[in-house]
């Protein structure tokens, strides 16, 4: 096995064109990111306002909660048909739409939850110091907010790197395509490395995410929030 | 479009002959998710309280769970198979390594988040240490473990849809048999997927109701209200 | 330590739990219930792969065997031959109806010994399969081989109509293929080492399912399908000519465990031969065509075979 994962390193056709580790990490990355991306867009505008007009939370919670159920497999596969009648060809639009109803739940929930659980004398204060809504927001709530935001961010990103291995299935090029091979041909030098490699990637999003987040917000020294941040991450 | 044949979004048809078959689908992707999050449950109780004794092994302990939650489900299926045999035992061992870091990062935040003073005032009202720990720790970590064995639950009723192309059978099986066909057939695709949302759904109703049961003093705040 | 006391019982929790759910595999053994002719012996359980004609051939062996008054259980082994591998040895599958040259070449690691002659081939399988406590039956003169696939319009393009028009660099041609092409005998190494041709250059690894959707909707030029396949006569594609017979005899052959063929004997052994002889390449493409494009289910499909070739009842 060892072996088997020395040869694979080794041969400059597995890192190299179409098929290369380096083609296929690319396109695993892009599709990530063009998911969370899309994610972060669509669920962050409406989530932030929802928070601030305190309304609506558990009808939106519930619906988000709801799209977390959707196992991602299924998606890609009801998907796959459709995009492929409406020429919208094979692996990456199934997989991309799979992966964008996986990345809004935690996204959305903690955009919600950061701007919806500041302290009403916080707000009032604002408020009262003359500040106007959308001042109250971008100067008040939203910093505030930015800890469980990220946090938010944060985990649908390594989620979707994780998940988006299942895009091979349907014939999308990424990380998920050596693993499937391996299988077949029982090569299990070459699975270890196509894992590792995910593991790899998944965890690297996390570390980066990780300093994104203390990177934007200094003074998060606040040990409630941390703590809040550790058990919504724990979700 | 008019008619309901083979091509229609669900052909009622072949739901009518296959009844049976769903069914069995249905037991046995309730089997898989039910077996792997109990026994992951009592790993990571059992981990949780190894990290609770000795504060230092949470960091590796933690790590090793992390790890495994982060290789990606098709390569960790398919690296058992030749270990561990045909689908569901292989199945079972991928589900279980896949619940821990969410069981145990749940549990010890919620004990971790008992504050001191009801520690202290349970103590001083002459509790034992292990009944103390149990009567009041785990009682008022609950939302939290809860929380986590909701989330835990529908992560995995979602993997074993994957798990079914290692064999281990469940709803995946259905999902499997639409792609197969020319064009894709939508409807074991659609009977698959919408019951296993289902299936996700109900769980998480019950677990939210177990919560309430379980806490009746209605606790709110870090670890339950908006927690998803 | 009271907290070393709950972990072990958690211990003992957890050694119950995972022996109670150890007993959730099915496995059912026969004795003789049910059927008053029924031979006593295991449960035959046929393990069928994911794709249609799997299901088909598992579905026809199984319900004639059925008729005859042996108790059959179907086993889904999922997507890869590991698995089936794994499931003879746990016992959990005893049968299945696998294809004579490949399942050879994945046992000898691609060592390209299968030839286009189904007994000689059949022999050498079962030398493998010996030391594993499996038996290879009598092969059935239905063959469903590595086929190679290009549209009408490609064809046209080109000018190939056999394996030996395609040019040796690969033309940029875009092969679609299951994910063992690149060391399948039967694929790219085989066309490489009797064509001298080379398409690896543009290999997109896709589920066998999924090359089909490829090739209709152009994402590639060449597909490897299985030659049965019912959707390439429906879609008018061109399948090319293996005019220097790189293509081994892919039978469809029985594999059976020696535990089996113990308990049940000659009767058995004349049964399933008596049902592989019954299928050939033309009626198995014209039941996958069934399965694949009028959305049948393999049960159906056999059953309606079985009455067709007068196996439905005991015989």
């Amino acid at each position: 096995m060892i072996q088997d994962a020395l040869d694979f390193l080794t041969d400059s056709r597995s890192w190299w064109g179409r098929n290369g580790l380096v083609n296929l990490t690319w396109n695993h990355v892009r599709l990530s990111g063009a998911a969370v991306l899309a994610a972060v867009l669509v669920a962050i505008p409406p989530a932030v306002y929802l928070g601030h007009i305190r309304r609506g939370g558990i009808v939106a919670v519930g619906l988000v909660n709801l799209s977390r159920a959707l196992p991602t497999f299924a998606v890609i596969a009801f998907v796959f048909p459709l995009s492929l009648q409406y020429g919208f060809g094979l692996g990456f639009w199934p997989t991309f739409v799979a992966l964008f109803l996986l990345a809004l739940p935690p996204i959305f929930v903690n955009a919600y939850t950061g701007v919806s659980e500041i302290g009403r004398d916080v707000v009032d204060a604002a408020r009262a110091m003359g500040m106007r809504e959308h001042e109250v927001l971008r100067r008040v709530e939203l910093p505030a907010a930015m800890p469980l935001l990220v946090t938010g961010i944060r985990v649908s990103a390594v989620q979707v790197v994780a998940t988006t291995t299942l895009g091979a299935l349907v014939g999308f090029r990424c990380l998920g395509t050596p693993i499937l091979q391996a299988i077949a041909t029982r090569n299990d030098g070459q699975l270890i490395v196509a894992a590792l490699l995910v593991a790899a990637l998944s965890l690297l999003t996390e570390a980066v995410f990780g300093v994104l987040g203390s990177r934007l917000t200094p003074w998060a020294r606040n040990r409630a929030v941390e703590t809040k941040a550790r058990v919504q991450h724990a979700a | 479009m008019f008619a309901n044949g083979p091509d229609s979004f669900i052909w009622w048809d072949w739901v009518d002959r296959n009844t049976d078959k769903i069914w069995a689908r249905t037991i046995e992707h309730l089997q898989l998710t039910g077996s792997s999050v109990a026994i992951g449950f009592v790993i990571a109780m059992a981990m949780a309280m190894i990290s609770l004794r000795w504060r230092r092994a949470y960091g590796p302990l933690a790590a090793v769970a992390g790890g495994l939650y982060s290789i990606p489900s098709l390569a960790l299926f398919g690296f058992l198979v030749p270990i561990t045999g045909l689908g569901f035992r292989t199945a079972q061992i991928a589900l279980v390594s896949y619940t821990l870091l969410i069981l145990l990062r749940n549990i010890v935040a919620g004990i971790d988040a008992v504050p001191a003073s009801v520690i202290e005032a349970a103590n001083g009202m002459g509790y034992e240490p292990w009944r103390r720990f149990i009567a009041v720790d785990l009682r008022l970590a609950t939302p939290a473990i809860v929380g986590g064995l909701r989330v835990a639950t529908v992560t995995v009723i979602g993997l074993v849809t994957v798990a079914a192309l290692v064999g281990s059978g469940g709803y995946g099986t259905f999902i499997e048999d639409g792609l197969s066909r020319a064009r894709g057939f939508s409807t074991p695709i659609v009977v698959g997927g919408a019951l296993s949302i289902a299936m996700a759904v109900l769980f998480d109703a019950a677990f939210v109701l177990l919560q309430r049961a379980v806490t009746p003093w209605a606790r709110r705040g870090a670890a339950g209200g908006a927690h998803p | 330590m009271k907290i070393s006391r709950l972990l072990l019982a958690l211990l003992a929790v957890l050694a119950l739990i995972a022996g109670a759910c150890g007993d959730d595999d099915d496995s059912g053994t026969a004795s003789g219930d049910g059927a008053t002719e029924a031979p006593d012996g295991p449960a035959i359980r046929i393990g069928a792969q994911d794709f249609g004609e799997s299901a088909i051939l598992a579905e026809i062996y199984g319900q004639a065997l059925e008729a005859n008054g042996y108790v059959v259980e179907q086993v889904s082994v999922g997507g890869f031959r590991d698995v089936l591998l794994a499931a003879y040895d746990n016992g959990e599958v005893n049968f299945s109806p696998e294809y004579a040259a490949s399942m050879l070449e994945f046992l000898n690691d691609g060592a390209g010994e299968a030839t286009g002659d189904a007994d000689e081939t059949v022999e050498l399988l079962q030398a493998e399969l010996e030391p594993m406590g499996l038996v290879a039956l009598r092969p059935s003169p239905a063959v469903d081989t590595n086929a190679f696939v290009v549209t009408q319009a490609t064809s046209d393009e080109l000018g190939i109509t056999k394996l030996s028009d395609l040019p040796a660099d690969g033309a940029g041609l875009t092969l679609g293929a299951p994910q063992d092409c690149e060391t399948n005998p039967f694929c790219l190494p085989g066309l490489e080492r009797v064509y001298g041709v080379d398409l690896s250059g543009d290999f997109v690894p896709l589920e066998s399912s999924l090359v089909a959707e490829s090739l209709a909707g152009d994402a590639v030029q060449v597909g490897v399908l299985f030659s049965t396949s019912g959707r390439i006569a429906d879609e008018g594609w061109v399948l090319l000519e293996d005019d220097m017979g790189m293509l081994a005899a892919d039978n469809v052959t029985p594999v059976v465990s020696q535990e089996l063929l113990d308990a049940y004997g000659q009767e058995l052994l004349d049964l399933i031969d008596e049902i592989s002889a019954a299928i050939d390449t033309e009626t198995l493409t014209e039941l996958n065509k069934r399965y694949d494009i009028d959305r049948e289910d393999p049960d159906d499909i056999a059953a309606s075979f079985l009455e067709d070739a007068g196996l439905a009842t005991e015989s």
